[in-house]
């Protein structure tokens, strides 16, 4: 007879817990990125970037209806069936919003699970078009498109260097080598002549045979399309070695601080399609002055990581829950300034390319030529 | 035929590369038949120490001969050293057990230094002086950098000094009669078990300084760079005959011209694969290796 009361008792207390914990809601927010192997340093540039956006809306008063904000990061490798692996891992952890990935290999199979249980994806870094071209209703995007990535490079080229002839090399995954195949279709389109299209391997260190071949066609511009900032850093450095004066165009997967921390003098004078950041804009700055005295110069993509987190968090404030239909109506409404850029989203989830040149200069990435006007900055 | 100069420097240079770490799976393999997975993570290893000390030295003001130099020595024995240990820890205790055993002990050990390597380091590149690496000979096109040639001269006194080792002086001596009967060895005064030590140390001191070099010629070095090059290396050895030294040595060229070539004349995308290609078909027509033979007076 005790036993029961004293059991009933427990029960009572467990279940007086249990909806204690059911009234602190936490708002949880998944990121995605390789935070391991040869991209980590751009996984861990969009963890930090959420992360970033995170400290200043708790700073800020949080959220209403909310105790807390959580941070769910997730490590996908730039592997696909990791990186599926790492979105379910998300559902069972109940994860209302993601910000990810960064491979487009990575986040074309990962949004697909995530789709099928209405969870929102802002991806901060994967470029290539089939990301919002699928029509998934939960999809956005924060950066640009690899199409007017290839548009821009090809224009800068034909406008600026006067060039005819080129040679592409990339290392073969979904961004790096569909961004490349684009740029090739386009040169062509265009009138300029493609010397050789070589692909690479993920991995490798050794470039000497390709670089060797590139210098014997003596191309005008030699188009680097590699996904991986380190190993254009590497070719950069074989490639002066090997005494290739041929321009060098690169693309945004390449632009990171440590492309010109390792390449040092060889990344002088590189060319890269990267898209417009206004270092002057109020929203850049506070953004800055939380990031740098935390993790130092922000990468290629913590800014986007800082600005998709934060479209989410507004959206979900204005939305007042987190209902996908209702969060993603709020998301469409937004219209404001962002750190990286203006953030209106289109229908299809794309929230508009803004490439343009920047180049390597005294140690340092400085805008370079706008495309918009055609004219050096 | 510039063109086929300058891919073929291309080839030596990457060749002596692959030989040197090829010469440590040969030797261990020779003396206890063990194919020691983690030797990739010794290269690894040996990549990182050295920019450690040549940054040291450099920042201290030290010529260049002296951060070259210096810092390979220290490099070598660090790794040497490290090598011993391992061996002391992972594949000693399991002397007597079956070869499996060693085998997996050797995978745990090669997945425990590259975790280490990560964990300490940083997933990040690590980048070496560049001031160094710079400038170089020109014949017409064909480029012949200052480092390759550092590269060829180290590599070639490496390989000599091994030679001379093995098969001149006493210690090679025992190191040959450990390898080929253990127990009689020990009969007439060896200490086996310290000839194996210094065996793994010569091996890890090899690949320590083939890191050293790798990350000096292409500028930077990471926690995971020891996989790719232990494997080719690995294939090298088998295609030189696993447990000849000799035959480690034009494996690593072989593997090295191989892919260079490949990729300069087909494509860079198989270059791998051709490397592999040569591999297999090697073994399918002479099952020993291109030098290797029954008789066991030729292994270490």
């Amino acid at each position: 007879m005790k036993r029961t009361v004293l059991l009933a008792l427990l029960t009572a207390v467990i279940l007086m817990i249990g909806s204690g914990i059911a009234d602190a809601k936490t708002l949880k927010l998944g990121t995605m990125g390789p935070l391991t192997g040869p991209y980590a340093a751009d996984g861990n540039d969009i963890k930090n970037g959420a992360q970033t956006a995170v400290d200043v809306i708790l700073e800020q008063g949080g959220i209403p209806g909310f105790d807390d904000i959580e941070l769910l990061p997730q490590d996908t490798a730039c592997d696909p069936r990791q990186a599926v692996a790492s979105a379910n891992k998300l559902i069972n952890e109940e994860a209302n919003g993601v910000v990810g990935s960064y491979c487009s290999s990575a986040t074309l199979p990962a949004s697909e699970v995530l789709d099928e249980e209405d969870i929102i994806m802002i991806t901060p870094a994967s470029t290539n078009e089939q990301v919002t071209s699928r029509g998934l209703p939960y999809m956005f995007r924060m950066c640009g498109r690899d199409d007017d990535q290839g548009t821009i490079a090809i224009d800068f080229m034909q406008q600026m260097l006067d060039t005819k002839t080129i040679y592409i090399v990339d290392d073969k995954t979904a961004y790096s080598q569909g961004l490349a195949d684009n740029v090739e279709k386009l040169a062509e389109k265009r009138g300029l002549k493609v010397l050789g299209h070589e692909h690479v391997n993920q991995g490798d260190k050794d470039f000497s045979a390709i670089l060797t071949k590139v210098k014997s066609m003596n191309p005008d511009v030699y188009y680097m399309s590699m996904q991986n900032s380190a190993t254009g850093a590497l070719m950069l450095i074989q490639s002066k070695r090997m005494g290739i004066d041929a321009d060098v165009v690169a693309q945004d997967a390449v632009y990171h601080p440590q492309l010109i921390e390792i390449a040092k003098d060889a990344a002088e004078g590189v060319y890269l399609t990267f898209g417009f950041i206004d270092d002057n804009a109020p929203a850049y700055k506070e953004f800055l002055n939380k990031y740098k005295p935390k993790y130092g110069d922000p990468g290629a993509y913590s800014g986007y990581a800082y600005d998709s987190a934060m479209s989410y968090l507004k959206a979900v404030k204005a939305a007042g829950t987190t209902d996908p239909v209702k969060v993603k109506a709020a998301l469409m409404k937004l219209d404001y300034d962002g750190a990286t850029k203006h953030i209106k989203f289109k229908p299809n989830g794309d929230s508009g390319s803004n490439y343009i040149i920047r180049k390597v200069q005294d140690g340092k990435f400085i805008n370079y030529w706008n495309p918009a006007t055609g004219k050096l900055y | 035929m510039e063109y086929f100069f300058q891919q073929l420097i291309n080839g030596v240079t990457l060749g002596g590369i692959y030989a040197l770490i090829a010469l440590g799976y040969t030797m261990v393999y020779g003396i206890i038949q063990l194919i020691n997975f983690a030797h990739g993570e010794f290269f690894a290893a040996g990549g990182y120490v050295g920019v450690i000390f040549m940054s040291y030295l450099a920042a201290q003001g030290a010529p260049i001969w002296l951060c070259l130099g210096g810092s390979l020595l220290l490099t070598m024995c660090y790794c040497a050293m490290l090598a011993m240990a391992v061996e002391k820890v992972a594949y000693k205790p399991l002397r007597n057990s079956s070869r499996l055993s060693v085998l997996l002990s050797a995978l745990g050990m090669s997945i425990f230094l590259q975790n280490g390597l990560m964990l300490t380091q940083g997933v990040y590149d690590k980048a070496y002086p560049s001031e160094l690496t710079s400038g170089g000979f020109e014949f017409g096109t064909v480029m012949l950098s200052y480092m390759q040639i550092f590269i060829f001269c180290i590599t070639a006194f490496l390989l000599v000094a091994l030679n001379t080792l093995v098969f001149k002086t006493r210690i090679g001596k025992a190191m040959r009669s450990t390898a080929q009967d253990k127990i009689m060895s020990a009969l007439v005064g060896i200490n086996s078990n310290r000839i194996i030590s210094l065996t793994f140390a010569i091996g890890a001191g090899l690949a320590a300084a083939a890191g050293i070099m790798v990350g000096l010629y292409y500028g930077s070095v990471r926690y995971d760079m020891g996989f790719v090059p232990g494997i080719k290396a690995f294939a090298a050895a088998v295609l030189g005959g696993i447990g000849n030294i000799t035959g480690a040595m034009i494996g690593g060229f072989i593997i090295g011209m191989v892919e260079i070539f490949a990729a300069g004349y087909i494509s860079g995308e198989y270059k791998d694969v051709f490397a592999f290609i040569i591999l297999i078909a090697v073994l399918y027509f002479r099952p020993t290796g291109i030098m290797g033979e029954n008789i066991d007076d030729t292994r270490v």
